[in-house]
């Protein structure tokens, strides 16, 4: 997927774990490595809240474009 | 997949006991179809097996006892004839209805399957689409077996076109019911990936 989400440099400026940001924001830890390793297909306005209220950022700091393959629908 | 709250232990876990109660819950519309499916598919597993123990005893049997030498009528009315009962007229009777309820063993087997998922709490994946459609297949396979049935044997009048339309319609409701699952696989995959 073109956007990727800037997870670990954040947490390593914030020197906070994984672990910890999955207990201060209330979502699981697999949910949160979905996120992480760019798996993800769509971000809640209620994760990103969370997560910018707890890393103290904004979502621009998060969430990055680059230009790539776009990612293929989904067969069912 | 859970909300983001700071209690998420709280919301989430009385939701799921509502869910698993509402899908199979004691005397819902679920567990009565549970019922109905289990002991049809005990019904038809008994029929098609001495079916199917009768058509090999057929094969290796010759023809004695009461049935042999014996005739039966067919056609009606003017064109009526007698015509004898021969093995291979036994064969393919015996054939042809363990085919038939052999189909419904098939039908009735994935619909099982299908259920099955559902009593976990998620039907919508790829694998009930590929069985719902071989349902379908199945269906159109079964319908089209007996209406060739009833053109080869002549004592048995064609279908008409009234009675082929319940079986045509029920294998598209079955095709368009596939269709659907298909949508919700790709939108409960997508569901599952949304953080």
């Amino acid at each position: 997927m073109a956007i990727r989400v800037q997870l670990d440099r954040i947490l390593l400026e914030r020197r906070m774990s994984l672990t910890e940001l999955a207990d201060r924001v209330g979502v699981t830890l697999a949910n949160l490595s979905i996120l992480k390793t760019g798996k993800a297909r769509a971000v809640r306005f209620t994760t990103l809240d969370a997560l910018c209220r707890e890393l103290d950022c904004q979502p621009g700091d998060l969430l990055v474009w680059e230009p790539g393959p776009q990612d293929p629908g989904v067969e069912g | 997949m859970r909300l983001p709250t700071l209690k998420p232990l709280g919301i989430s876990a009385p939701f799921r006991s509502v869910r698993m109660f509402r899908t199979l819950g004691p005397g819902s519309v679920s567990s009565l179809l549970k019922i109905a499916l289990d002991v049809a598919y005990v019904l038809l597993m008994l029929i098609t097996g001495i079916l199917l123990l009768a058509l090999v005893a057929a094969i290796f049997v010759p023809l004695t006892g009461p049935l042999a030498g014996q005739t039966y009528v067919e056609g009606t009315g003017d064109a009526a004839r007698e015509v004898p009962i021969t093995r291979t007229l036994i064969l393919f009777g015996l054939g042809a209805t363990s085919a038939y309820f052999g189909g419904f063993l098939l039908i009735l087997r994935n619909l099982r399957q299908i259920f099955r998922t559902l009593t976990q709490g998620d039907p919508f994946r790829p694998e009930n689409v590929r069985r719902l459609r071989q349902i379908g297949l199945t269906l159109t396979v079964v319908t089209a077996g007996v209406a060739v049935a009833q053109g080869l044997i002549p004592s048995i009048p064609d279908p008409g076109f009234s009675e082929m339309l319940t079986p045509i319609f029920s294998v598209l409701v079955v095709f368009v019911l596939a269709e659907v699952f298909k949508e919700g696989a790709r939108l409960r995959h997508e569901a599952e990936l949304t953080i």
